[in-house]
This record gives C-alpha cells, sequence and structure tokens, in this order.
C-alpha cells in the first residue's frame, strides 16, 4: 500500500466513516431505494480514492455529503426520472451541512471510544478475536492456535466482525451504544446475520 | 457482464478481502489478485476503501485493555467449550488485563533492525518507528514528551491544544500541537520532515532561535550550525518517509546512498565496491527487507556483477 493511499485510508476511517449514518439518512429521504442507496455509498467512497492530499479539507463532514450528491447527480442524469423530492432535498444540502462540526480538539480521544465500543458489541468469540487481533496484536494463526479453532473459523470471525461494524457505523453511533449496553443485544445481533 | 452485482454483494466480498489480506498478508499474488478484483468495479474501489478504513481504524485499539467486567464469565465458559486452548487464552486476558495507567501512557519503543513498527498512543495520536530505533513517549496532562534516543521516528499528532507534543531528540527540539512530522537523528543534531501542518524547533539553550517548519519542508537542526530548511514538497517529503509503508523509493539516488539506506535494515550489507558504480543514480521500489531484489535490478539493468557473501552482498562493475 502506497503512502498517499495509507493517509486516505487513515483519514476515512478518523474523519468521514463517523457521518456515514447521516449521510445514508439524508440519502433515504431523497432517493427511490435502499439498494440505491448503498450504491450511492459506495461510489462516494470511491470518489475518495482520487484525493491526492486531505488536508485542504476543512470539513471532511462537508466534502462526504458533496461527494454523496455528486454521485446522486450523475444517478439522475443517467435515469431521466426525476422525482420532486429528490430536487428538494438536493437543494437542501447546504442545511445538513450547518449542523455544528464535532470539535476537533479531541477527536483521538472519541475515535478511541468509538473502537471500545464498537469492539465491545461484538458477539463472543468474535469480539474475542478481535481484541487478541487489535489490542493484543496477534496474527490470525497464533489466535487460531490460541482459541483451539481453525484458521478458517478466525478468518470467518473477522469477516463477521466487519459486518457487525459496519453495519453499527452505518446505522450511527447511537445504535453502537445502545448495542454495548445491552448484553443480550448480541444475540439478537447473532441471530441476524443468520438472514 | 450479464447481470448487475448487488452493493451487498460487493460488501461482503470487500470484507473477505481484508480478512484475507490479513490473514494471508499482502504478496504480490495476492495484490494482483486484488487488483483484478478492484478494476472490475468502481464500487468495489469504494466499498473495499470504506472496509480498510473501518478495519484499519481498530488499530487504535491496541491501547485498550481487553474487555474486563464482562470476560470473565464469558471466558469460563469458553474454557469449558474448548478445553485447552481456552487456558491460553485466559491467560492472554488476564496478562492483558494487568495494563496500569502508567503502562499506558508510558511507552517504551525499542525496534530491531528491519523492524518497523506502528504504535498507536492513548491521547490518538500514531508513532511509527523506523528500524533501530529506541524512544519513550511519556503522556502528562500538560505535555506530551517523546524521547527520541536513537533512529526515527514519524508521528502523527492528535489536536490538543493544552497539551503540546514536544519530541526530544539529543539537544534538539520539536514541538508541534496537531500534526505529522518525523524526526531523525544524527550525530549531532536531528532532521525533521514535515508530512502535515508546522512544526516548531530549536536547540536546548538557544531557545530565542525557534524556526518554523511547514508541510512539505525538511530541516537540518544542530547546536553547531544554523538551522537550515529546505522546501522539499510534500510528495519527496513522502518518497523519503516510505519507509513508514516498509518501502525504500529511489528517484535519482546514487547507488551508495541506496545501499546506506538498505543496509540500515538489513544484516547483509550491500557495498558498492567500485566508486564510479557507486556514483550512478538509480530509480525503482523496494521493500526494506529485500536487498537481493534491488542487487538482482542494479546488475540486470546496470550489468554490474554481484558476489553474496554470509555477511554482504558485492557489487563489482561488470
Amino acid at each position: 500500500m502506497n503512502e498517499s493511499r495509507a493517509r486516505i485510508v487513515a483519514w476515512v476511517g478518523r474523519e468521514v466513516l463517523p457521518h456515514e449514518a447521516d449521510v445514508r439518512g439524508w440519502l433515504r429521504r431523497s432517493l427511490v431505494s435502499d439498494g440505491e442507496v448503498e450504491d450511492v455509498i459506495q461510489e462516494a467512497y470511491c470518489r475518495l480514492l482520487s484525493l491526492q492530499n486531505t488536508s485542504h479539507i476543512a470539513s471532511p463532514r462537508a466534502y462526504f455529503f458533496t461527494a454523496a450528491r455528486a454521485v446522486v447527480i450523475d444517478h439522475l442524469r443517467r435515469s431521466r426520472v426525476v422525482r420532486m423530492e429528490t430536487v428538494t432535498e438536493i437543494e437542501a444540502l447546504n442545511v445538513v451541512l450547518d449542523e455544528p462540526s464535532p470539535e476537533r480538539v479531541a477527536a483521538g480521544r472519541r475515535e478511541l471510544d468509538r473502537v471500545r465500543r464498537l469492539i465491545a458489541a461484538l458477539p463472543d468469540r468474535c469480539r474475542r478475536v478481535f481484541e487478541m487481533r487489535k489490542i493484543e496484536g496477534l496474527p490470525q494463526r497464533e489466535i487460531a492456535h490460541q482459541l483451539g479453532v481453525t484458521e478458517t473459523i478466525v478468518e470467518n470471525d473477522v469477516v463477521k466482525g466487519q459486518r457487525l461494524i459496519l453495519k453499527a457505523l452505518a446505522e450511527g453511533e447511537e445504535a453502537i451504544s445502545r448495542a454495548a449496553g445491552t448484553p443480550e443485544r448480541d444475540e439478537r445481533a447473532r441471530d441476524r446475520r443468520g438472514d | 457482464m450479464s447481470e448487475r452485482e448487488t452493493a451487498e454483494a460487493i460488501n461482503e466480498q470487500a470484507m473477505q478481502w481484508i480478512a484475507r489480506l490479513d490473514r494471508e498478508g499482502r504478496d504480490a499474488r495476492l495484490q494482483r489478485e486484488l487488483d483484478a478484483w478492484l478494476a472490475g468495479d468502481r464500487r468495489r474501489q469504494g466499498a473495499f476503501l470504506r472496509a480498510e478504513a473501518a478495519w484499519n481504524m481498530l488499530d487504535r485499539a491496541s491501547v485498550l485493555e481487553p474487555s474486563s467486567e464482562d470476560a470473565s464469565p464469558g471466558l469460563d465458559r469458553r474454557r469449558l467449550l474448548i478445553g485447552g486452548g481456552g487456558l491460553a487464552a485466559s491467560v492472554v486476558a488476564a496478562a492483558g488485563g494487568l495494563l496500569t495507567w502508567q503502562a499506558l501512557h508510558t511507552v517504551r519503543i525499542d525496534t530491531r533492525k528491519g523492524e518497523i513498527r506502528r504504535v498507536p498512543l492513548n491521547d490518538g495520536s500514531l508513532a511509527v518507528v523506523n528500524t533501530q530505533t529506541r524512544v519513550r513517549v511519556d503522556l502528562q496532562p500538560k505535555l506530551r514528551t517523546v524521547r527520541l534516543d536513537k533512529g526515527e521516528a514519524w508521528f502523527e499528532v492528535a489536536k490538543d491544544r493544552a497539551r503540546p507534543f514536544v519530541v526530544a531528540a539529543g539537544d534538539v527540539r520539536v514541538r508541534a500541537v496537531g500534526t505529522a512530522f518525523s524526526v531523525r537523528r544524527l550525530e549531532t543534531g536531528a532532521v525533521v520532515q514535515v508530512t502535515e501542518g508546522v512544526v516548531e524547533a530549536w536547540c536546548v539553550g538557544d531557545e530565542a532561535h525557534v524556526i518554523r517548519i511547514s508541510h512539505g519542508d525538511q530541516a537540518v537542526v544542530a547546536p553547531t550550525a544554523p538551522p537550515t530548511v529546505a522546501p522539499e514538497g510534500a510528495d519527496e517529503i513522502d518518497r523519503k518517509l516510505a519507509w513508514r509503508s516498509g518501502l525504500i523509493i529511489l528517484d535519482g539516488d546514487t547507488l551508495a546512498e541506496a545501499a546506506s539506506e538498505f543496509n540500515r535494515y538489513n544484516d547483509r550489507q550491500i557495498v558498492i565496491e567500485d566508486p564510479e558504480l557507486a556514483r550512478l543514480t538509480y530509480v525503482g521500489r523496494f521493500h526494506t527487507n529485500d536487498p537481493e531484489a534491488f542487487v538482482k535490478a542494479v546488475t540486470l539493468t546496470l550489468g554490474a556483477r554481484a558476489e553474496t557473501t554470509a555477511k554482504a552482498y558485492l557489487i563489482y562493475q561488470g
């Protein structure tokens, strides 16, 4: 991974992911289907890849909203069927952006809390795998050895955990703290994975 | 392509890629496979960036303790379920639980030759520590200090105006509030390279002469001579700091310079035996721990001759 990409990845994790839930909320108010929301999100992230440098971006939140809007406008041009609500929402973007931007001073601290909550909300073995991988820094092979399971099981747990964490990020911070606060939520999360 | 892949299917594959890369390591073969997958659809690139960003963000967790309150009953249950392996798991969890306040706020890092370590700090900052380096990080309530005893490190500093971040490299001091920069110790003094924002640097006893070093600049600060600041440009600084990704990127460096760069990371040293050859310049991209690839490249493209001994690669004019 080259250095500028590594920087973009770190910047996205720190500055963009926390706003994804809000962008999704805004998209849902203006778009046709949930399926399309997911497409727009992926294409908006793809646009971030072309950034050479992020230091000029004063508000990553606004930047991500604008990237998502550009994707929506692209879709609109291609579909030719423009809903009135969509146009209204697109024009209302500036209102969304006026929300107070989170205080940057404690950004590192907040990120750490977020990571703590995300990992704590994972179901049992999955959480253990993430703790061993990310807190204790053990490679997957060693985790498999210590837990007495195959490497494939650990790799699958890594996928499962990511699925839950990305879902939590998509739903927003409040969903994360709710999930972390109630242990029985783990069970439900596990059930949901089946579908 | 007959049918359009759903966004959900793409997300799923992106996560599987992350898990697989984490398990197998990113070698050239896997990278080619990944590149081919990514090239298939812009949405895949976006989904992969998103998954990778979330996965890497979790690296911050390395300063946390494993979950304590609810872990013990869970561990007991697991121990029953999985037998022998469970004991080891609980021992690891117990060791993790011993981390004290002091351990969380004071970090000593000592890297071996060839080792490059990423160390997230408890204040949200990140240190990437290069080969053969010794640093001690001390996060006090009013001040964050890093003592660089030898070697080189790059810091991405979490903004906190009330708590300046100061690197002490011998007599040289470098102060940042929220910014990213590297410091490398020299025989006397230090080289400072700034990748983001602005830092201030000075020498102990000469606090009246504080210099400001901005994004894209490189400065040499030493007690023996007036400081020099050169605008290298952001790309050039990034190239020089490619070691953070385990890379050496040569762009018109002489073979002598390239050799000494590789020799920082590897026991088997590269020696350019011919002075004329040593002055030739080279362009290329290599892994810090793969001097052999460089030796091969030089012998192939410059028609040089290499002799490999237990301790060195000796390179002669062909």
